[in-house]
């Protein structure tokens, strides 16, 4: 594959964030999100168009696996959700989002530490400015926490990188070792990732941060950060084997899923339960970290975790660009049954209820962790599962099964489109998910 | 075919959901195609072993596949499922996205009774709950939600052992892939066997209602819509029975050696137990639910016997009771319609203005009692002298649970049809219910006068249990 192909997705994300940029005060703020759009677009279509083609330029500093593709193409979406959903007024908006989504491409494409840090820079610092979007008390408190914990858990990055570079010697992720220079090295990279995936107990700034954005980057930062994170926490923690760091990451995991579910059960708003309930899923994304062969697994659960998490947020948005109180859902399916029933899969796919996806993603992750003999958290992972069912299917039951409540706007256009697509995404992997993860395992 | 008699309902759920203008006439149809289908399947099934058999990978690197087929208990059971839900749709006035989540709702557990792949077994038993809530919540009494929580929790909690093992018959006994035919050859040993069964006992026990698994069952029945519909569905959701004799005590035979006396013991409560709690019942729901616990226990100590004539009356009596619990739920429903009440005090004496519905009463209420010659009757007795080599003393106690059903069941039907009539008279049969009276009392005593029919499908089954537990006793 010659190297332009290779890099194409890189390319037109950067190359159209750079251009619109430039170009931002000629083109009106309509024109831009829309081109941004269509970059998006065309950057997953070329996601999918080199699928399963390896490919390294740089002397290996850029990276494309079927890891680096799946991810980016989840990540992607939620982009593509969160610009479409967002507001359209001013060109900042979209701009921010592109370069987002281009550190988050780089992220999911590099086994190099520092190009990860830089990485990590170009798609936090967009995500801190879109936090405050909405200019009031709470978003503005939203975006100071995202900012200062976010430029801590950075400084965090830059030590475990050094550490670890004097452990192994080395700046690419993945080599394995022992001492304790190399264990606390890999703990302070996991505190640093595990902040932006929101793993217990830098998960803090969750709930506050999702509550106090606008819905719309709420979507992106549960999905898409996800994703990239997730890229890059395989890559470092997986090839090398967990040795004896490893009770560091069994903690962090365990307390992960306990926390997220526990804190779940008491939420009255609908978009910090799913903040929560996000936390709950990265401590299940976490135990695919275990497995050498996991990389399918996590890109599968990743991926279904995204488009349910995505179409959950998008019905949120289409009730309210503020905040949902779990009774504003109350009767939804008898005033906007396309947005019941989407939020209903949703849901229900992330409880993780056959045949829906989420459970073969839980069931691929939850096997790969028992392969590795991780039993205890296997055991613990199930268990608040069903906590999860619970308030899961509160929330659920306010949409379907009251008929009263406050009315609803009707779907845009753009929703609807997106609820469908996302409907059928879920559908499509929860009938055959055999597709979803022979496509994750291509070249593996 | 095998795989459209899957789906069909399904399918015509799914349409029926998104354009209820199809009307009633769609829904009845889909059943019935199902119904002649598997009619077709019954009739073409070979002796022994799976008919129909197939199998795609799923999930094929973690050794999951879409594996169904029919053994002679499939074919036996879906002939009594699809029956039953085309009685329920034909007689149930409900609205339309109710028949539709039933028509959903069937294929989830056709899907039970077919899997020979244990996780795809796992998605169909916990599919089926979508929809069975649904119809709960949707359509139920005041304190649905009650009951929904409950039939919900315990469903759920119920299945996470059931989870976890799934995942270790399959890992600790080394099988390759979660086929049946696999995991049967390389069954999980020692202690770990134990906690294996105890898994898929708290799951089964949940949906065969054994006690003290049985709590949800009640305010299920009682909450959901007076037409019988759900309650009919929810009978024949009660496929521990079945789930039993597939998959827990084969994939674990010295986990079941080892707690075998436990849960007969059990198995026996449940039926002395629920046909206690039925003789003192208020009302015809609460009354059927507990009877329905009454005869699962007496099922599943023909199951717990593991015995050739144990487990053949089990599957039998599982079969049988779909028809006649159903039906008494349905017929319950009609009875509601006329006088707006369940309860069985107030109403009295209603053979007087309507003889014909009184006559289709008792025949149900005989053929619930195991009266000879009726659908209740060969199951009871086989599964009882399959228990009766298990353990005698026990078995008695299962008798004592016929005797005490013969009183609650008769009780209550003297009370509402018979003593002085009070109210206005109430309105007889209508051509309607006269077809479902015919198709009911014909699958009654064809299952009653002839049940070598349906057990030579059952008896080699009972047999290949029997030896895998090493012997007849």
């Amino acid at each position: 594959m010659n190297a332009a192909f290779g890099m194409s997705t890189l390319i037109v994300l950067g190359g159209f964030a750079t251009a619109l940029t430039l170009l931002a005060f000629v083109v009106k703020a309509y024109g831009t999100k829309w081109l941004a759009a269509l970059a998006i677009v065309l950057a997953a279509l070329l996601t999918i168009a080199t699928w399963g083609q390896p490919f390294e330029a740089f002397g290996g500093l850029y990276r494309i696996d079927t890891l680096a593709q799946g991810l980016t193409l989840a990540a992607l979406f939620g982009c593509l959700w969160a610009l479409l959903l967002g507001p359209s007024e001013k060109f900042e908006y979209p701009l921010l989002i592109l370069y987002a989504a281009t550190g988050m491409h780089v992220m999911a494409s590099s086994t190099n530490l520092v190009v990860l840090l830089i990485a990590l820079e170009i798609f936090s610092l967009p995500l801190y400015v879109l936090a405050t979007w909405r200019r009031d008390e709470r978003g503005f408190e939203a975006g100071l926490k995202y900012f200062l914990l976010g430029a801590l858990s950075s400084a965090v990055f830059i030590y475990g990188i050094a550490l670890y570079f004097g452990a192994t010697g080395n700046l690419t992720a993945g080599h394995a070792g022992s001492g304790p220079l190399y264990a606390a090295a890999m703990t302070l990279m996991l505190a640093a990732l595990g902040f932006k995936v929101s793993m217990v107990p830098f998960q803090w700034w969750t709930p506050d941060v999702y509550q106090g954005s606008p819905t719309s980057v709420a979507l992106m930062m549960s999905t898409a950060v996800k994703a990239a994170g997730f890229a890059a926490m395989a890559r470092i923690f997986t090839p090398g084997g967990q040795g004896e760091w490893g009770l560091a990451l069994g903690v962090v995991i365990a307390c992960t899923v306990l926390f997220g579910n526990l804190g779940a059960l008491v939420q009255t708003e609908a978009k910090r339960l799913l903040a929560y309930s996000s936390i709950a899923h990265a401590g299940y994304i976490g135990l695919a970290l275990y497995s050498g062969t996991g990389g399918p697994a996590m890109v599968f659960y990743i991926f279904v975790y995204a488009a349910a998490t995505g179409l959950a947020f998008a019905v949120l948005q289409g009730i309210s660009e503020g905040d949902v109180p779990n009774q504003r859902l109350q009767g939804l399916l008898y005033r906007q049954p396309l947005l019941a029933v989407g939020l209903g899969i949703a849901l229900l796919s992330l409880i993780g209820v056959p045949p829906f996806a989420g459970f073969w993603g839980k069931y691929l992750v939850f096997s790969e962790a028992a392969k590795a003999g991780q039993y205890g958290l296997v055991v613990l992972a199930l268990l608040t599962s069903a906590i999860a069912a619970y308030y899961y299917l509160r929330l659920l039951g306010m949409a379907v099964l009251n008929r009263s409540g406050e009315p609803t706007p009707a779907p845009s256009a753009t929703l609807a489109g997106i609820v469908i697509f996302s409907l059928t995404l879920l559908l499509l992997l929860s009938f055959v998910p055999g597709l979803g993860l022979n496509t994750f395992s291509v070249g593996q | 075919m095998i795989h459209l008699t899957l789906f069909l309902p399904l399918v015509a759920g799914l349409i029926l959901l998104l354009l209820p203008s199809l009307g009633r006439m769609f829904a009845l149809l889909a059943a019935a195609v199902t119904f002649v289908l598997s009619l077709i399947l019954f009739a073409g099934h070979r002796g022994e072993g799976f008919s129909y058999a197939s199998q795609t990978p799923m999930l094929e690197p973690v050794g999951v596949y879409y594996a169904v087929g029919l053994d002679g208990a499939g074919v036996l059971l879906w002939l009594a499922l699809t029956f039953t839900v085309l009685l329920a749709l034909w007689i149930a006035d409900v609205p339309l996205r109710f028949m539709a989540l039933a028509l959903c709702m069937e294929t989830g557990l056709l899907g039970i009774f077919a899997a020979r792949d244990l996780i795809l077994f796992y998605v169909f038993f916990e599919f089926t709950l979508v929809p069975s809530l649904l119809m709960l919540g949707l359509y139920g009494g005041p304190e649905r939600m009650r009951a929904l929580y409950t039939f919900a929790l315990f469903t759920l909690v119920g299945s996470l052992p059931m989870l976890g093992a799934i995942l270790a018959v399959r890992y600790l006994g080394g099988s390759p892939s979660f086929l049946l035919s696999d995991l049967l050859q390389h069954p999980i040993t020692g202690a770990a066997a134990s906690w294996v069964f105890v898994g898929f006992l708290i799951a089964f026990g949940v949906k065969s209602v054994l006690f003290p698994l049985h709590a949800w069952l009640p305010s299920f029945h009682v909450e959901n819509h007076p037409s019988g519909l759900a309650d009919t569905m929810g009978t024949l959701y009660k496929v521990g029975i079945f789930a039993f004799f597939r998959w827990a005590i084969p994939l674990a035979p010295e986990g079941f050696s080892q707690l075998q006396g436990l849960v007969l013991f059990l198995a026996a409560f449940t039926a002395i137990y629920g046909a206690w709690v039925a003789f003192g019942a208020k009302d015809w729901k609460n009354l059927l639910a507990y009877g329905g616990i009454s005869h699962m226990g007496l099922g599943l100590m023909g199951v717990f016997s593991a015995t050739s004539e144990g487990t053949v009356g089990a599957l039998f009596l599982l079969a049988a009771s779909m028809v006649y619990t159903g039906a008494m739920f349905l017929f319950v429903g009609r009875v509601y319609a006329r006088t707006g009440s369940l309860e069985i005090g107030p109403v009295r004496g209603m053979a007087k203005s309507a003889p014909a519905l009184a006559a289709l009463g008792l025949f149900l209420v005989m053929a619930m009692i195991g009266l000879p010659g009726l659908a209740g009757f060969p199951g009871e007795l086989m599964a009882l002298l399959g228990a009766y080599k298990a353990s005698p003393w026990l078995t008695f106690v299962g008798f004592t649970a016929i005797i005490a059903g013969a009183a609650y069941a008769l009780t209550a039907y003297q009370a509402v049809f018979h003593e002085q009539a009070n109210g206005a008279d109430k309105p007889d049969l209508d051509s309607r219910e006269w077809v479902f009276a015919a198709l009911t009392v014909g699958a009654l005593l064809l299952l009653g006068l002839y049940p070598k029919m349906f057990t030579e499908l059952l008896e080699p089954l009972g047999k290949a249990i029997a030896s895998i537990l090493g012997g007849a006793s």
